[in-house]
């Protein structure tokens, strides 16, 4: 039985016990040195860039800070206020239900675009590149474009639907279909960019499995729910817990689109952060949500990879 | 605790801080102006090819961003320590910046510098005042007139003589909703008090209605109803009050029962639409629009196309929003001299002559309006609406220290209002108890 993502080479053991002579040590000590001296600059980036802000922003959700004076300390209470405060809540759902249209259409639409482009069909890499292309070009651009295309008079989507006597929605001005909408843009933009990891997954199951399973007389059915499914299981657990963070994240699409109206109706969680810390100058309650957004995003991927975890035991035996 | 907030500022603005290193050694001094109306642009930088003239030790780079962008990068600037050296402020921003110490106090400059405030006009110039000090020095003004297009009205058989005097009333809508009736036209040509008028089809709305704020629509109808949107100025917000509600109402009603504006899905902001890009397009007749887009009209419709009236009266008489915007400096600027020389020079009369001869905004020099009026009487426009508008009954912007979260719940409400989806009682009293609180 083997376990996978668990198992060191055995090397690795060896070197935490080591023993170790003089000369070996000043050797070591300069090789080391030089292999701080060659991550210093990644280092302070890293610290700059992600450490201080992080902390920044954990101590500031316990401020009250307008952005223009001094932060005033104020301990809870900007935890204690988001029990109180329906809009911040309503973000909180607003973010479950746009998880929830985004990552299970995205994820199976991805795998089943990666299984067909992983056959042997022609012009293969072709569809391939052209299925990326969305992910490789401007969210805020194709923001923009998406807009027109969903306006309600002029857009090219209400226009195409009047050719078949159909009368569009306003489709993001409309408090029912704004989230939909907006979720639909990031599943085009996104979905191409996850097949690529469904493709690398599906490339790297050996080919003898498969041939065992012709030999037994295996149907394609089985073949995918008895080999590919839980072959991909390491692509899948990636795959889910990068785009479920990114969803979580989701920004410069509603930017572009919503601005989070109307109503509210697509502002999530990450929108409110910036609504609160920018336009309502409130940096420290902003951070405190944040940090709950924090919290949310480290308790799901969590899970994620505990469940994955409890499943991920194959037996080969 | 100032402390802390350099702490804070700096925990934020490393990476900024990272990203901006460099200077200059040749003696230059390179000061930032921030602005947001691109359609100013060139006027901006006619005055600063003249400024540069006489100085050219001092450089200046503009940035501009839109509106929606500009307060919340400002306001992430002076929180890095970071800002531009000189930019333009807005009266409703100015009094949380000036209660906070992010603007640099001008009084002492000003009296040093003999500059003759008095070219003003006096309310202008002391709405740039807190608690004793001078903040800023105008750099235009602005009011609401009706922009329209003469061949729409022509189309509809509507003599332009009787364009001044158009008044509307909550009940049957007046004469002024009667206008915009007949200039609501359908795909076969039927305007909208035509029995076989197709709402469903139309190709021309009779006005077409824009504002984030509500400057450039219901603040007017507001004033023009009796309505006062603060119950003094500093004070509680009011829009809750009937006279209030019934102007909100009425700018719903434009939409949703008489359907003579450009839907709201359309043009509600901040991403929908703009007015002057509707009449442009063809698709309004008519829109209650600020002086400072009159250039979009000039550079979006063939000339003798279009012209300037006065803006409608309402049950309380005629009136409309009177603005100005200002240039401030910012208290933490390394450069705090050249900066107001800057500033200076951009209240002078030579400068805003410069921008007044390019039809580009009323400039804050009272003298020189007359040269912005003659600049587009050569373009064939009349603008006298935005001066006859601006000496009758008036009303400003809100004054608060907090005036966000105002603006953001006024957007949000009064968006469903338009779009029919919210009664305008209630978003009214649930944009005054989130502004009041």
């Amino acid at each position: 039985m083997a376990r996978l993502g668990t198992r060191y080479p055995s090397s690795t053991v060896n070197a935490l016990n080591p023993v170790v002579d003089p000369a070996r040590r000043t050797r070591r000590d300069r090789s080391t040195a030089t292999a701080y001296a060659l991550l210093a600059p990644s280092l302070v980036g890293f610290a700059v860039f992600l450490v201080l802000p992080i902390a920044a922003v954990f101590a500031l959700s316990l401020f009250e800070w307008n952005l223009l004076t001094d932060p005033e300390f104020v301990g809870l209470r900007n935890y204690r206020d988001l029990a109180e405060d329906e809009r911040a809540l309503k973000s909180i759902g607003n973010t479950f239900y746009y998880v929830l249209l985004n990552i299970p259409i995205q994820t199976v639409l991805a795998l089943l675009l990666a299984l067909v482009l992983n056959s042997k069909i022609k012009g293969r890499n072709v569809f391939r590149v052209i299925y990326v292309l969305p992910w490789m070009a401007m969210p805020v651009a194709l923001g923009v474009i998406w807009r027109w295309v969903f306006d309600p008079v002029n857009g090219g989507l209400n226009r195409f639907l009047d050719l078949f006597g159909v009368d569009g929605a306003s489709w993001l001005n409309d408090t029912a279909w704004a989230m939909p909408v907006v979720a639909s843009v990031n599943v085009w933009q996104y979905t191409g960019y996850t097949m690529l990891f469904f493709l690398a997954g599906l490339q790297a199951i050996p080919a003898e499995l498969y041939e065992a399973a012709d030999v037994d007389g295996a149907s394609r059915t089985h073949r995918f729910f008895a080999i590919t499914l839980p072959l991909l299981r390491p692509a899948m657990l990636f795959v889910l817990v990068t785009s479920v963070i990114g969803s979580f994240q989701v920004f410069d699409t509603i930017h572009v689109m919503t601005a989070g109206g109307p109503a509210g109706s697509t502002a999530t969680l990450n929108y409110q952060i910036y609504l609160e810390s920018f336009t309502q100058r409130s940096a420290g309650y902003g951070s405190m949500l944040a940090v709950v957004l924090f919290a949310v995003i480290a308790a799901i991927t969590l899970l994620q990879v505990l469940l994955f975890r409890k499943r991920t035991v194959y037996d080969f035996s | 605790m100032t402390r802390l907030r350099a702490a804070a500022a700096l925990a934020l603005a490393a990476p900024l801080a990272l990203a901006a290193c460099g200077g200059e050694d040749d003696g230059t001094v390179t000061l930032r102006y921030a602005f947001w109306d691109d359609p100013q642009r060139p006027a901006l930088e006619a005055m600063i090819d003249a400024f540069g003239e006489d100085h050219p030790d001092i450089r200046i780079e503009l940035e501009q961003t839109p509106w929606d962008e500009y307060w919340p990068g400002l306001d992430s600037q002076f929180a890095g320590e970071a800002a531009p050296d000189v930019f333009w402020n807005h009266v409703s921003r100015f009094p949380a910046y000036a209660s906070s110490g992010v603007l640099l106090p001008l009084t002492d400059r000003i009296e040093e510098s003999g500059l003759g405030t008095a070219a003003y006009p006096e309310d202008l110039y002391a709405s740039w005042q807190f608690e004793g000090d001078q903040y800023g020095l105008p750099k235009d003004w602005d009011s609401i007139a009706m922009v329209y297009r003469i061949d729409a009205l022509e189309a509809a058989g509507i003599d332009p003589s009787e364009i001044d005097d158009l008044e509307w009333n909550p009940v049957d809508g007046g004469t002024y909703v009667e206008f915009l009736q007949k200039l609501t036209v359908d795909a076969n040509g039927e305007n909208a008090l035509s029995p076989d008028f197709d709402p469903e089809n139309v190709v021309q709305y009779g006005a077409a209605m824009a504002s984030s704020t509500g400057q450039t629509d219901w603040w007017n109808y507001a004033v023009q109803n009796g309505c006062e949107l603060q119950n003094e100025p500093w004070g509680d917000y009011a829009v809750d009050a009937p006279e209030c509600v019934e102007a909100i109402q009425f700018t719903a009603d434009l939409y949703n029962r008489w359907g003579v504006a450009v839907p709201a899905e359309v043009t509600n902001q901040p991403n929908g639409s703009l007015a002057s890009e509707q009449v442009t397009a063809g698709a309004a007749a008519t829109a209650l629009d600020g002086s400072w887009t009159l250039g979009v009209y000039r550079d979006g419709l063939e000339p003798g196309t279009w012209a300037v009236a006065d803006n409608p009266s309402g049950p309380a008489g005629s009136g409309t929003v009177i603005n100005g915007l200002s240039n401030a400096v910012y208290a933490g600027t390394e450069h705090p001299d050249e900066a107001w020389e800057f500033v200076e020079f951009l209240g002078s009369e030579q400068a805003q002559a410069i921008a007044a001869d390019l039809g580009s905004v009323w400039p804050g020099v009272s003298s020189l309006n007359g040269r912005f009026a003659d600049y587009w009487a050569g373009q064939g426009v009349d603008v006298s609406g935005f001066q006859t508008a601006a000496e009758g009954t008036t009303t400003e912007y809100p004054l608060s220290l907090d005036d966000a979260a105002f603006s953001t719940a006024a957007l949000d409400e009064f968006n469903q209002v338009w779009l029919g989806d919210k009664d305008a009682q209630a978003a009214a009293d649930a944009v005054v108890a989130i502004a009041n609180e």
